[in-house]
């Protein structure tokens, strides 16, 4: 490479991460504007106009949010609703996946579209249906309420997607076991779910993201505060005239950080889950 | 399908007796799926029913008497102006939330798709406004564009641009931008993903064979990149238009459809109507008009994605 090549090369180097960095200081604004103003004192979250850097950073709110807040009530409910969602999902998904992989059979097409079609079927446009069976069914203000109606809404991605991993599992695996005497359970949970992994990962994921970050579901099925998941708790502390902006945005703060353990760890996994059904091989 | 074919030619005589004997073969099969559809069919299904059934009555969710009134809700609402200012907003929101993510993502797919260092990092750090809460991605907006003491505010001051703090979510024309400035930050991550992928899977050698050609990169996205980015383009811009028509937690939380309705969509109106209003009738008859669009909507999808006959 020539002197002036390489130049020029350096040169796209550096534009390139000029706006990359660009692009990620602008998506992370708002991250800075609600950290930032959790380290101020109470004087200076009022302040007009804001103060842009806080002048006396504090941890104050963090050790005051615990009493005066329902913060850990709340994330325990979201930590209640995610993993019921993911255990009622996962026990209808696997069965029915499983079964369209390994048969044929007249309806199967009928199937694996009608649940392609669900994922379409935005809950907020059924709600006043779903408000009617939800309480048809005795559910109303139980976490079930919650759980039940975003089970459905996160069943069709996990039916796909693993789905998709059992058919690339060879039958011949299968059938090894079965001749040295393995049931059929044995030979799902012993043979094919470890291989499955992948997939399981993404789909467990998913379903865990789906149920922690939706506020419509609590909304609309539980009244009763002491159910109140993250979402819910936030927008319960937006006052018609008053807001204690300082709380609320810190437990906003408190409310994520288990979704960014998450991310750093399952980058990947939530990646590969996203672009199944987008990006055809 | 050898199986299926002989189910289906069996003359009427037979068919149902060979009926029983397919399902009995296949029983396990079915047994498997059984508890999801059955699933499915109480939790979307029967609610998809009950939405037509209610359209049809007036129907007060605090009591049990329904009074059948035939299509009345539906004369009503394609008589009303509220309708019609209802398509407007949903349209620009749509429009212009839709044409955000997609732009933004593209460009930052571009970026990421080279071999650049610590692409992981950047990859993480794009996605987090996508995988949290969305009603918490709406306070913070909210915050920044507080009147007196946010952020953007204070920013405009310092640059110059304003010389009086602006109230955007308070003022009716304009409210409806500030809105959804935070649903293209919430939607812009999963576009990007979504390019980069598609990106990633343009065979290299046809950029190789551009460059030996002596394309200049502008030539090499117009006539290289776009064409084999197609596909994903459409699919992904199509289920980000779904999303964005039904996106209900973030206006609610930042405006709840106000001031004076100018940030309401349709599913917002669906949720005012049927649920806070407990008009649950004309509720239900606006949420079959959204079901029409998602219709639409899923055709299409179905089209794209078993486009060529692939195999399930």
């Amino acid at each position: 490479m020539t002197m002036a090549g390489h130049d020029r090369s350096n040169l796209r180097k550096v534009r390139l991460y000029g706006v990359l960095i660009g692009l990620l200081g602008l998506m992370m604004l708002p991250f800075y504007a609600m950290f930032s103003s959790t380290l101020k004192p109470e004087s200076e979250i009022f302040a007009a106009p804001a103060t842009l850097v806080p002048s006396d950073p504090s941890i104050q709110a963090y050790l005051q949010v615990w009493t005066q807040t329902d913060v850990l009530l709340w994330v325990g409910n979201s930590f209640i609703i995610s993993v019921g969602t993911v255990v009622l999902t996962l026990l209808l998904a696997i069965p029915a996946a499983y079964s369209c992989a390994r048969n044929d059979f007249v309806g199967k097409r009928t199937f694996l579209l009608s649940v392609l079609v669900v994922q379409m079927f935005a809950p907020v446009v059924l709600i006043v249906g779903l408000f009617d069976v939800i309480t048809q069914m005795g559910l109303f203000n139980t976490y079930l309420a919650v759980i039940v109606p975003a089970a459905a809404f996160t069943l069709p991605f996990n039916v796909w997607m693993l789905y998709g991993y059992f058919k690339t599992i060879p039958v011949a695996l299968e059938e090894s076991a079965r001749i040295d005497g393995a049931s059929q359970l044995q030979i799902l949970t012993k043979i094919v779910l470890p291989l499955t992994k992948p997939a399981l990962v993404a789909s467990v994921t998913y379903t865990f993201l789906y149920a922690w970050n939706r506020l419509l579901f609590v909304l609309t099925f539980l009244t009763d505060s002491a159910k109140y998941n993250i979402p819910r708790g936030v927008f319960s502390m937006v006052g018609a005239l008053q807001t204690d902006w300082r709380m609320m945005l810190t437990v906003s703060v408190i409310g994520i950080i288990p979704l960014l353990i998450l991310f750093a760890f399952l980058e990947e996994y939530i990646v590969a889950g996203m672009t199944a059904g987008a990006v055809k091989e | 399908m050898s199986l299926a074919e002989e189910y289906t030619e069996a003359s009427d005589d037979s068919r149902l007796e060979r009926g029983l004997a397919y399902v009995q073969r296949n029983s396990r099969a079915y047994l498997l799926i059984a508890p999801a559809a059955v699933f499915l069919l109480a939790v979307v299904g029967y609610p998809i029913i009950e939405t037509f059934r209610l359209s049809l009555y007036q129907s007060p969710a605090d009591s049990n008497i329904e009074t059948f009134v035939g299509l009345q809700h539906y004369v009503e609402i394609f008589n009303s102006d509220i309708f019609y200012r209802l398509l407007w907003q949903t349209g620009r929101w749509v429009a212009v939330g839709v044409a955000g993510k997609t732009l933004l993502g593209l460009l930052i797919a571009v970026h990421l798709k080279g071999d650049i260092r610590g692409r992981k990092f950047f990859r993480t750090a794009f996605l987090i406004p996508w995988g949290i809460p969305y009603a918490i991605s709406a306070v913070v907006f909210r915050w920044i564009e507080h009147p007196q003491f946010g952020y953007l505010n204070a920013i405009l001051l310092k640059l110059g641009i304003i010389e009086q703090g602006i109230g955007i979510l308070g003022n009716p024309s304009i409210a409806w931008l500030g809105v959804v400035v935070a649903d293209i930050w919430i939607g812009t991550p999963f576009m990007a993903i979504i390019f980069l992928a598609g990106l990633q899977s343009i065979p290299q050698e046809l950029y190789e064979a551009a460059a030996i050609d002596g394309a200049e990169k502008w030539h090499q996205f117009r006539y290289i990149t776009l064409p084999q980015l197609k596909s994903v383009v459409l699919i992904a811009t199509l289920l980000s238009t779904i999303w964005t028509f039904v996106s209900f937690d973030v206006i609610w939380t930042m405006t709840g459809g106000g001031p004076i309705s100018s940030t309401a969509t349709l599913v917002i109106h669906i949720y005012q109507v049927g649920l806070q209003n407990g008009n649950l009738g004309r509720g239900a008859a606006y949420s079959v008009i959204g079901f029409l669009f998602l219709f639409v909507f899923a055709i299409i999808y179905l089209r794209i994605y078993t486009r060529g006959g692939d195999e399930l």
